[in-house]
C-alpha cells in the first residue's frame, strides 16, 4: 500500500483512495459468502463447536482478507521489476528443497515446513510463484517469437523442476496442479495446438514410466479409484465412505448438523480434503449445486478480469490464477465423488488449513490488482528475460 | 526490467484511468492485435474447457446425491462394500439351517487418532482375552490409518470397548459366518475364515457357489439322522475306549448321504481350536483296510461271475499257507462250507479259494466296477484315494477278498455296498439334495440277481450270523461285519482295530444303509473282551435303524409272515450250519 506507492514509474499514480475504490468488492463480498460457508461446516465437523477447526479458520481468513487487500493495492507492474516474481520463485524453490531434508513428517508426507505460527507449505507458495514467473516470462516474449522451440525450454524447466520436487515429497495432487497451470498459461500464451498434441502424445507414453516412480500408497489409490469396492475397508474406505456419505444426504440433505456418515467419524479428514462430502450429506445436491454456482462466480470474475485486461502479463496473471482456483475445486471435488483417484487437494475457502488458504487469498489479491490496474500499459521488456 | 525503464504505455485516457467506461482503448496494430486476438480466443477456449469440467462434476454430483433418494443409494452401497453378506445359507434336506451368516462387529483403530497406544492396548487386552496386549500395542504404532484390532466380536464385547470411550476406536459391520449346529456335521460343512473364504468342507468345495447364491445351498443331510448316527458312535466310542469313529448312512436308490459322521470332531464356530486329530475326516479322508466287510465284494463277485452259486461249497478245514502268510478263520468250522456259511461265519479261507478261483484279473475288474480302485468325486475337498497293491499278486487277491491289502474310504465302501444291494446300479455318492423320487442314472455294475441273493446272504448275517446284535426288530436289516486289523508300521497290530458293521434295511427293498466302523475299539467285560466289528459296530447301527426308521416313515413288519421268510430264504444251508447259527 505505501510500498506501492513509492514506486515512481514515471507516471501519476492513482491515490490509494482511488485505488480502494476500484477494487472489485463483488469479489471480495463472492470470496467472504465462500469462506462463511467453510466456517459453517467446520462447525458442524466439529459437532457443533467452533472449536477446533471455525473459530480458528475465521482468523485465517480474516488475515488472508488482510493480505489479499494489500496485495491488490501493489501495482501489478511491481511484479515485474527488480525480478521480484523470480526472487518469489526462488524463495518458493528454496522452501520446496528445505522441506525435502528437513520438513516435518506431516501425514506421511514431508510438505510442511513449522513456523510455529502457521505450518507453512511450499508446494502451495510455488503454485503462485509459478503463475507469476511465467505470466512475466510470456509477457516478454514478442507474439512472433512465441513459436520458437528455443523460447519454451527455460519455461518448460521452470514448471518440470518444482512439479518433479513437489512430486517427491510425494504430493501427487500438487504436481499435477502446478504441470496443468503451467500447461493453461503455454496455452494462453500462444503456443501452437500441435506442441501440446506432443506433449500430451509424450506423457502418455510415459505413464508405463511414470508407474514405476509412483509410491505404493500411490499404486493402492489409483488400484482403488479403478475398482473402490475391491478393499472397502482398506485404501477404497475413503472414497466409498464419501459416496455413501454423498448419496445418503438425498435432495435436500439432512439439514445443518445432522449428518450422521461425517458426524459418526465414518468419514476420516472430513475437516480436510473430504469437507464437500460433508456439505453434500448435510445440505444436499441442492447444497452442492450452489457451492458449485458460487464457485463457478469466482472463475466468471477471474475470466472477466484476464479478458478485460489490457496488458499480457496482467492477462496471464489472471488466468493462472484463476486456473489454479478452478483446478482446486475441481480436483477435489472430482475426487470427493469418485471421478478421479484421491489426492491431496484441499476445497479452497473451505477446507480447514492455513497455507492454502493463504495461497488463494494472496492470487486473489493478485487478480484484484490486475483488475485495479486493468488498464495500465506495460511494454514488452526489449532484453530477453531468459 | 531495470527500475526506472521508461514507461511505452500510451493509454490516452491516462486521467481517467480507473474509468475504464469512457475509455476508448487505442487500436492496436499488426502483431500486437493479432497477439490479444489470439489470447482471447485461448481465454474463450480455456472458459469452455471449465465449463465443462464444471458440467461433469455438475452431473456427478446429481448422480450420487442421487433423485433415487439417498438412503436406498446408501443400502446398496452398504451392501456392495461387504460382499460376504451375501454369501448363501447351507440348510439340511429339510431346511435346518447349517450355516447362516450374521452382522457382527469388527473393531479397528486409527492410529494416529490413539494418543496413548500402550494404555489403550492394556485396556483393550483385558475385554479380549484373544488378542495379546503387546500385538495390540505393536498394531496400534504403526504407521497407518486402518488397523484392524479384532474381528467379529461378541455384542458384549462390543458394547464394553464402546464403554471405554477411546477416541479412535471404530466398528466396522462384517458378516460372521455361524454354524448353529456347532460339532453335529463339523465335517460336512466345514468352515470360512474370517473374510468369508470357505476352508473346509462344503464351505470350501461350494465356495463359489455359495458367493454367488443368494438362495441357501440344501444338503442331502438330515440333521435329525446326523443326530442320530453321531450319538450312538460317540456312545460305542466312549464304551469301547476308542480313539474315534466315523460313519455314514446313505440313501441306496439316489446316493445322497442322509448323515455322514467323523469323531472326534470340532466346532466349526472356532475352526482356531480344532486339531489334526478332529479336523480330519475320517469317513472321505481317511482309507482303511475294511476287512470282512470286503467279503460282500468278493461274494457278489463269484456270484456275478458265475465262479459260484449258493450251493457252492469250499474246504475250509485248514488254513492255507502261502510262504510266510498263513490265512485262518476267526469262527473256525473247519470242514467244506457253502458260499452262504462262507458269508456267515466270515470265513477268511473260504472267501480266498473264491477269490483264487476268480483270478485276479476278475477280481480287479470288478472292484473296479464298484469305484474302488479310484478316487471317488464328491462335493467335499476331503478326499482319500485307495492305496492299490501294486503289483497285485495272488496274494493279495486272496487277502484283498476277506479286506486286508487294499485301503478304501468309508465313503467309497458305503457307494459300492448300496449298488451290490440296490438291484446292482451304481450311483456317485452326493452330499446335495435331490429332488424327491428322483433316481440319478447310475451303472449297472452286477445283476439284479445277483444283487437279490446278497440281499438273502446280508439278512443271514444279522438273522444267524455275526451280526446278531445290529438286529433292528421289525425293519429287516440285513449286513456284515468286518474286523480289519489295523497295519502299524507295516506289521498288522493284534489289538489295533478298526471294527466296522455294514446294514442295509429293509432288506426286502433296502432304502438305507448304514455304517459304522469304531477305530481301536478295547473289548469290554459286556463284549466278554471281544472288540470285533459284531460286538462294537453292529449294536450301533441296529439301534440307528430303530431310531431312523420311523423318522424316515418305513413300517417296520413282521420278519416272520410267511411271504418275508420266502423272499428270504436261502436253501442252500447245511443242517450242522443251521444248528451252529442258532447258538
Amino acid at each position: 500500500m505505501a510500498l506501492s506507492n513509492s514506486f515512481d514509474f514515471g507516471r501519476p499514480q492513482p491515490s490509494f483512495a482511488e485505488k480502494l475504490r476500484n477494487i472489485n468488492w463483488g469479489l471480495v463480498l463472492l470470496l467472504t459468502v465462500l469462506a462463511g460457508v467453510g466456517f459453517a461446516t467446520l462447525y458442524s465437523a466439529a459437532n457443533g463447536s467452533w472449536q477446533p477447526w471455525a473459530a480458528k479458520q475465521a482468523l485465517r481468513y480474516g488475515v488472508s482478507l488482510a493480505i489479499m487487500l494489500g496485495v491488490a493495492m501493489i501495482d501489478v507492474r511491481f511484479w515485474l521489476r527488480y525480478h521480484s516474481a523470480y526472487v518469489f520463485y526462488g524463495v518458493a524453490m528454496v522452501l520446496l528443497l528445505f522441506v525435502m531434508l528437513h520438513g516435518r513428517l506431516g501425514m506421511g508426507a514431508q510438505r510442511w515446513i513449522d513456523l510455529g505460527i502457521i505450518q507453512l507449505q511450499p508446494s502451495e507458495v510455488m503454485k503462485i510463484a509459478l503463475v507469476l514467473v511465467l505470466a512475466r516470462y510470456f509477457h516478454g516474449v514478442p507474439p512472433e517469437e512465441i513459436g520458437r522451440p528455443t523460447r519454451l525450454v527455460w519455461p518448460l524447466v521452470l514448471v518440470l523442476v518444482p512439479a518433479v520436487l513437489v512430486l517427491k515429497q510425494p504430493d501427487l495432487g500438487t504436481a499435477m496442479m502446478l504441470v496443468m497451470s503451467g500447461g493453461a498459461m503455454f496455452f494462453l500464451a500462444g503456443v501452437r495446438w500441435w506442441k501440446f498434441a506432443i506433449v500430451l502424445a509424450g506423457g502418455a507414453g510415459a505413464v508405463p514410466v511414470a508407474w514405476r516412480f509412483l509410491r505404493d500408497y500411490q499404486k493402492n489409490r489409483i488400484y482403488t479409484f479403478l475398482d473402490p469396492e475391491s478393499d472397502p475397508l482398506g485404501a477404497g474406505y475413503h472414497s466409498l465412505q464419501s459416496k455413501i456419505a454423498i448419496g445418503s444426504g438425498g435432495v435436500f440433505g439432512k439439514g445443518f448438523l445432522q449428518g450422521s456418515q461425517a458426524h459418526l467419524s465414518f468419514l476420516p479428514e472430513r475437516q480436510t480434503d473430504f469437507i464437500f462430502t460433508m456439505l453434500a450429506e448435510e445440505w444436499g445436491l441442492v447444497g452442492g449445486l450452489v457451492l458449485l454456482a458460487l464457485y463457478s462466480l469466482v472463475f466468471i470474475y477471474g475470466f472477466a478480469i484476464a479478458f478485460r485486461c489490457r496488458n499480457q502479463f496482467g492477462r496471464l496473471l489472471a488466468l493462472g490464477i484463476t486456473v489454479n482456483f478452478f483446478l482446486y475445486v475441481f480436483i477435489n471435488i472430482a475426487m470427493v465423488m469418485g471421478l478421479i483417484p484421491v489426492v491431496g487437494v484441499p476445497l479452497p475457502l473451505i477446507s480447514y488449513g492455513g497455507t492454502a488458504m493463504l495461497t488463494v487469498m494472496f492470487g486473489m489479491g493478485l487478480l484484484m490488482s490486475v483488475y485495479v490496474h486493468r488498464d495500465t500499459r506495460i511494454g514488452r521488456f526489449s532484453e530477453s528475460d531468459g | 526490467m531495470k527500475p526506472g525503464l521508461p514507461e511505452r504505455d500510451d493509454n490516452p485516457c491516462r486521467p481517467r484511468h480507473f474509468r475504464p467506461a469512457a475509455c476508448a482503448p487505442a487500436p492496436l496494430e499488426g502483431p500486437a492485435k493479432q497477439a490479444l486476438e489470439t489470447s482471447h480466443t485461448r481465454l474463450i477456449i480455456a472458459g469452455a474447457l471449465f465449463c465443462l469440467a464444471f458440467l461433469v462434476i455438475g452431473a456427478r454430483l446429481v448422480e450420487v446425491a442421487g433423485f433415487k433418494g439417498g438412503e436406498t443409494r446408501l443400502a446398496r452401497l452398504h451392501v456392495a462394500e461387504r460382499p460376504e453378506v451375501a454369501r448363501a445359507d447351507i440348510v439340511d434336506r429339510n431346511g435346518v439351517l447349517l450355516a447362516t451368516t450374521l452382522d457382527s462387529p469388527s473393531l479397528y483403530a486409527d492410529p494416529k487418532l490413539i494418543k496413548d497406544p500402550e494404555a489403550v492396548a492394556q485396556k483393550l487386552a483385558a475385554l479380549l482375552p484373544d488378542v495379546g496386549e503387546s500385538e495390540i500395542a505393536a498394531r496400534l504404532a504403526a504407521d497407518r490409518s486402518f488397523v484392524w484390532i479384532k474381528r467379529q466380536l461378541t455384542p458384549s464385547q462390543e458394547f464394553e470397548v464402546n464403554r471405554l470411550g477411546i477416541p479412535g476406536l471404530q466398528f466396522q459391520t462384517e458378516g460372521r459366518r455361524v454354524y448353529p449346529k456347532g460339532n453335529l456335521a463339523a465335517h460336512v460343512v466345514g468352515y470360512a475364515d474370517l473374510d468369508g473364504k470357505g476352508l473346509a468342507g462344503i464351505e470350501r468345495g461350494f465356495d463359489d457357489i455359495l458367493r454367488d447364491r443368494h438362495e441357501p445351498v440344501e444338503l442331502s443331510l438330515d440333521v435329525r439322522v446326523q443326530y442320530i448316527l453321531r450319538d450312538e458312535i460317540a456312545r460305542q466310542v466312549a464304551e469301547f475306549s476308542a480313539i474315534g469313529g466315523m460313519g455314514i448312512v446313505m440313501d441306496v436308490t439316489s446316493g445322497e448321504v442322509v448323515a455322514m459322521v467323523s469323531l472326534p470332531d470340532f466346532d466349526p464356530n472356532t475352526p482356531g481350536s480344532a486339531n489334526e486329530e478332529t479336523i480330519f475326516d475320517r469317513a472321505t479322508l481317511g482309507t482303511y483296510e475294511m476287512g470282512s466287510t470286503f467279503k460282500i465284494f468278493n461274494t457278489a463277485m463269484a456270484l456275478d461271475d458265475g465262479i459260484a452259486t449258493l450251493s457252492s461249497s469250499y474246504d475250509a478245514t485248514n488254513p492255507i499257507r502261502i510262504g510266510r502268510f498263513v490265512i485262518h478263520d476267526d469262527h473256525a468250522q473247519r470242514r467244506w462250507l457253502t458260499v452262504p456259511e462262507i458269508f456267515e461265519y466270515s470265513s477268511n479261507i473260504g472267501s480266498a479259494k473264491m477269490a483264487i478261483e476268480a483270478g485276479t484279473d476278475r477280481q480287479k475288474d470288478f472292484l473296479g466296477r464298484l469305484g474302488l480302485l479310484k478316487a471317488p468325486s464328491f462335493e467335499l475337498p476331503e478326499i482319500g484315494a485307495p492305496l492299490v497293491p501294486s503289483p497285485w499278486r495272488p496274494i493279495n487277491t486272496m487277502t484283498i477278498a476277506f479286506g486286508h491289502g487294499l485301503s478304501v474310504s468309508p465313503l467309497q465302501m458305503a457307494t459300492a455296498v448300496s449298488a451290490v444291494v440296490n438291484g446292482g446300479i451304481l450311483r456317485r455318492a452326493t452330499l446335495i439334495k435331490r429332488p424327491a423320487g428322483y433316481a440319478p442314472s447310475g451303472q449297472q455294475v452286477l445283476s439284479p440277481r445277483t444283487s437279490e441273493e446278497m440281499r438273502r446272504l446280508l439278512r443271514l448275517v444279522v438273522e444267524r450270523g455275526t451280526g446278531k446284535l445290529a438286529n433292528a426288530p421289525g425293519y429287516l436289516v440285513g449286513g456284515k461285519t468286518g474286523t480289519a486289523e489295523k497295519v502299524t508300521g507295516g506289521r498288522y497290530e493284534r489289538h489295533g482295530l478298526l471294527s466296522s458293521f455294514i446294514g442295509v434295511f429293509p432288506i426286502t427293498e433296502p432304502r438305507y444303509l448304514v455304517m459304522v466302523s469304531i477305530d481301536e475299539p478295547q473289548g469290554t467285560r459286556e463284549s466278554h473282551g471281544f472288540a470285533t466289528g459284531g460286538w462294537v459296530a453292529a449294536p450301533a447301527v441296529g439301534r440307528v435303524v430303530a431310531r431312523m426308521a420311523p423318522l424316515m416313515g418305513i413300517p417296520p413288519v413282521d420278519e416272520d409272515s410267511p411271504e418275508i421268510r420266502r423272499s428270504l430264504l436261502v436253501d442252500s444251508l447245511s443242517p450242522q450250519g443251521r444248528k451252529i447259527a442258532a447258538n
